[in-house]
């Protein structure tokens, strides 16, 4: 066990009272998750490289009748959590976080605007940076050439469904988009209702952790199609996802409507 | 693999003058599953629905397919020829190529065949997903809502309370009789209208089951056929009922003219209503005339009020009849007295010496003051002559237009009005007292300007029909429920959220959680459906298989084919 | 080349919008013959991943109609209608699909006159705008 090992369950189990850890670490020059019970030894710690541990969690937590849970959480992590026990999937109350602060490094990869976690156990706070260049560059392109970027880049999509299976609040078992009821039957690549739906699916509660593009084996920069769709549902309706308190999911609610009268056609 | 059977519609020229039939029974031949296709002139025809039984059995069609003229009014009758021949009735699919196609491209042909195809290979695709289904029941409450006493929701809620019918009558007025009160007799066959409103009143008044409501007016509704709650509002209380059907009898009113002819400037010059309190009270004017469609036939209101010509006619005549001597002429454009009787009562007027001349929407006729009474200068389009008539009085004869709170109504009702704002029932033919709403009835004025006989029949009418789901107490829910998938669902709740009637409720069926719809209390929206993001939710007879099928079938025949 | 002949497709509610339509048929109303009607029982229960299957797969263009807000025979069924769309719309302008090839509109069961003037103006975009490009885009 090394330091960071300690210091983690130190927090997990003597101050936060947890049963279970759930971190990352390192074993023959590979980090990965790992699960860990009160007194077990966790082995080399590592917070170097960002991964979904929400998502491990809900693979996890069907099979853990009771017991609290401390997992390590970035901010996107901790958001993550907030959007998957806000509809029911964890019990908040078996959850213990230990706040991870993303480094400059990580801040500057993720296009990251929001990095600090309510509470810091881990690391140093950082500020965000609020521009996603490639973002920018599409808002000002003309729709012709950003469809002509997109129609590239979905090309390269070979439906491995990585995005989607990585994805801390992505959390159907059967995917619809396994299915040709709303996608073209031609198969692979699946064209641009594949990418559509799943954009809009998640526009009310991605976290921008950019699990979906560091999945992705040909590169589509999804986060960046995931922050266009988050600015979209802002400018509507003044909507952020990841926090517990605000109505959700937002597309179902009548919360943030501005309907008075019928003029609201589009 | 489906056996789908398809029948083009000609409905005599309706369909068949624009599209191409043929070609597109031909082109239904092509389509996935369909074994058998053929068109015939009237479908919905006694002959017609035998010939599509005929052709289920010797082909063995297990989906039809109908390509006609619209679900809304014909889809029962040919689900029911379905189950005629033993097949279930939930395997049948509309196409509507009548309003939605031949109707509205007359002048394209070639377009609107191509349309039709794309149409019915649609219908083809869903109909091939279709799965049967069965019916389920709903009790009905045994009582009705009548809105408005004038003389069409007298005559309705008369026969309700006959039949022994709980009902309510909601008037807004502090009295019953509507429109009539105003009128002593009634044409053509001068009926006395005190007594007629005396009698239905009466048998009203004296049935237990009669709840009427005066200086009242319905300000709620929530519910469906069967199971209504409408608040009945007074200056004293609100009172909710319970109520299993509604008839609608708000009437109409007399359309007051806006300084048309010198109406409210020049003294004299009055509407029709104001010349019935005058003879109600024996006031008959020496010299009389009538100027008929003031405010109607004409641009902006260019409908025919058709009492207007009757109620002239009979008060011209009960004018000469009590002074024989007084000149009485009617300016009109047309005379609208049709039917036996009315025909009859117009000659006889004349006989009586009433005048009746002809004057053009161009050239209408003008009045003036004079030292005492009025002169009215009319162009008579026969005779090619202009004519000066004097006048005591000049009764301008205005169509009934719709109360002045009909959107209101129509708004609470969840019910649609026509372009005039008059109600529009289902179909004018087939379902001509109904609204397109389930339990929701309408007659008299408030749909169209009618004759007191007219108002009578369809309050009757209405009552007869509303009456129905009340005698059978139940009526059928039409198998459009939503359920969930319980081996996709994960109990996220988003349908939860979605549904208006809290009809869903995440439960947990052999350990694992997912929705539950409470079909009694789904109403078929689907607003679950869009809300789900995994599928899990469906909807009997929309499934979203059935829709990328529709999709997929107007993408393969309209994209591809083009290509 | 022939003229464009958009291939469209229409979602219309039982209640107001699909009976608006057969008015405006009753009505004998001209409209162009481009628009393709699939009925549903209420706009709230069209999925915007409909409208995304067929503008990927090169449909030129969708209406979704329903009832007025405030006339929703299910209550607040078109509320959801009317937030589910707009964004439907700013994801398809995200990946460089015109907007406009997406509508929505609420159209009446007494509105015949008001279906065959939004079909008509919406044919009038289309065709301005000219063909799907995705129709074109072999994936």
């Amino acid at each position: 066990m090394n330091e960071l090992g300690k210091k983690l369950c130190d927090i997990a189990f003597d101050k936060q009272k947890a049963d279970y850890l759930l971190a990352m670490r390192e074993e023959s020059g590979n980090v990965a998750p790992v699960f860990i019970s009160k007194g077990e030894d966790i082995g080399e710690a590592n917070i170097d490289y960002p991964y979904q541990l929400v998502t491990i969690l809900s693979r996890i937590y069907p099979w853990l009748n009771k017991g609290k849970i401390a997992i390590v959480a970035r901010r996107c992590d901790e958001k993550a959590l907030n959007e998957t026990i806000k509809r029911g999937l964890f019990d908040g109350n078996r959850i213990a976080v230990i706040g991870l602060a993303c480094s400059k490094e990580q801040i500057k990869k993720c296009r990251c605007n929001d990095p600090v976690p309510t509470k810091v156990d881990i690391g140093e706070p950082n500020n965000g940076v609020n521009t996603d260049e490639l973002m920018n560059k599409l808002q000002r392109i003309s729709p012709e050439e950003r469809m002509d970027f997109w129609v590239r880049q979905f090309k390269k999509c070979n439906k491995c469904f990585a995005c989607t299976t990585n994805c801390p609040v992505c959390f159907c078992e059967d995917c619809v988009l396994e299915e040709r009821t709303f996608v073209a039957e031609k198969g692979i690549p699946p064209g641009l209702s594949f990418h559509m739906i799943r954009t809009f699916h998640l526009a009310d509660k991605c976290i921008e952790c950019g699990e979906c593009e560091r999945s992705c084996p040909v590169d589509i920069p999804l986060l960046t199609l995931r922050k266009m769709a988050l600015k979209d549902i802002k400018d509507l309706y003044n909507f952020k996802p990841g926090d517990r308190e605000t109505a959700s999911p937002m597309l179902t609610t009548l919360e943030g409507e501005l309907l008075e009268d019928d003029t609201h056609v589009c | 693999m489906a056996r789908i059977g398809v029948f083009i519609c000609h409905c005599g020229h309706n369909i068949a003058s624009v599209v191409d039939v043929e070609k597109v029974t031909e082109f239904a031949k092509t389509l996935p599953g369909v074994v058998f296709a053929s068109h015939n002139m009237y479908s919905c025809s006694e002959e017609g629905l035998g010939s599509i039984r005929d052709s289920i059995e010797e082909n063995k069609l297990d989906r039809i397919v109908v390509a006609a003229c619209t679900p809304r009014t014909h889809e029962p009758l040919f689900r029911r020829n379905c189950e005629r021949a033993g097949v279930n009735k939930y395997l049948f699919e509309f196409v509507n190529i009548r309003e939605h196609c031949s109707w509205i491209h007359a002048k394209e042909p070639e377009d609107a065949t191509r349309k039709a195809m794309n149409l019915v290979a649609m219908g083809v695709a869903k109909a091939a997903l279709l799965e049967p289904q069965t019916e389920g029941e709903s009790n009905v409450v045994p009582v009705a809502l009548v809105i408005g006493g004038g003389i069409s929701g007298l005559a309705a809620a008369s026969a309700l309370v006959s039949q022994g019918i709980e009902t309510h009558l909601v008037e807004k007025e502090a009295s019953l009789g509507g429109i009539l009160r105003d009128i002593e007799v009634i044409g053509p066959e001068m009926t006395e209208s005190k007594k007629l409103i005396e009698e239905l009143k009466r048998s009203i008044e004296c049935s237990p089951k009669a709840h009427i409501h005066l200086s009242s007016r319905v300000t709620g509704l929530t519910g469906f056929i069967g199971n209504f709650e409408a608040t009945i509002s007074s200056e004293k209380c609100d009172e909710k009922v319970k109520v299993g059907a509604i008839i609608v009898a708000t009437g109409g009113r007399e359309f007051i003219p806006k300084g048309e002819y010198g109406y409210g400037s020049l003294p004299g010059v009055i509407t029709q209503l104001e010349l019935e309190k005058m003879l109600a009270k024996k006031e008959f004017p020496e010299k009389t005339v009538f100027i008929q469609c003031v405010g109607s036939r004409q641009p902006g209101r260019d409908f025919c009020s058709r009492m207007c010509c009757n109620t002239s006619i009979k008060n011209a005549i009960r004018i000469k009849e009590a002074k024989p001597d007084a000149r009485v002429s009617v300016l009109h454009r047309d005379i609208m007295s049709y039917g036996t009787l009315a025909e009859r009562v117009y000659m006889e007027a004349a006989e009586k010496g009433v005048r009746f001349m002809r004057y053009s929407l161009e050239r209408i006729p003008m009045i003036k003051k004079k030292d005492s009474g009025l002169s009215v200068e009319v162009y008579d389009e026969t005779l090619d002559e202009v004519i000066q008539l004097d006048a005591d009085n000049v009764v301008l004869a205005t169509p009934m237009v719709p109360i002045d709170d009909v959107k209101d109504v129509a708004m609470l009702l969840k019910v649609p009005v026509d372009k005039y704002g008059f109600f529009l029932e289902a179909h004018v033919k087939l379902r001509p007292v109904e609204f397109a709403t389930e339990g929701v009835f309408i007659c008299g004025t408030a749909r169209w300007p009618s004759q007191v006989s007219e108002c009578i029949a369809q309050g009757l009418a209405a009552a007869a029909k509303a009456s129905v789901p009340i005698r059978e107490g139940k009526v059928v829910i039409e198998p459009i429920t939503a359920f969930s998938d319980s081996e996709k669902c994960i109990a996220c709740g988003n349908c939860v959220i979605a549904c208006p009637y809290e009809a869903i409720e995440i439960v947990e069926i052999d350990s694992k959680k997912q929705a539950k719809v409470n079909e009694a209390q789904c109403k078929g929206c689907g607003n679950c459906v869009a809300a789900c993001h995994n599928d899990a939710m469906q909807q009997k007879g929309f499934g979203t298989r059935q829709l990328g099928a529709m999709i997929d079938a107007l993408i393969k025949n309209a994209l591809e084919v083009s290509e | 080349m022939s003229e464009f002949n958009p291939t469209i497709l229409a979602f219309c509610c039982n209640w107001c919008s699909y009976a608006g339509a057969d008015l405006a048929g009753v009505s004998r109303l001209q409209m162009p013959p481009n628009v393709h009607v699939i009925r549903v029982m209420c706009s709230a229960a069209v999925k915007p991943e409909y409208v995304f299957k067929a503008l990927s797969q090169g449909i030129d263009g969708v209406l979704v109609l329903g009832c007025h807000i405030g006339d929703c025979h299910y209550m607040t069924g078109n509320h959801r209608t009317a937030k589910r769309f707009p964004l439907a719309q700013k994801i398809l302008n995200d990946v460089g699909i015109d907007e406009t090839r997406l509508k929505l509109d609420w159209v009446s069961a007494a509105e015949g006159e008001k279906f065959q003037q939004v079909i008509t103006e919406f044919v009038g975009v289309i065709k301005k705008l000219g063909p799907n490009p995705l129709r074109e885009v072999k994936f």
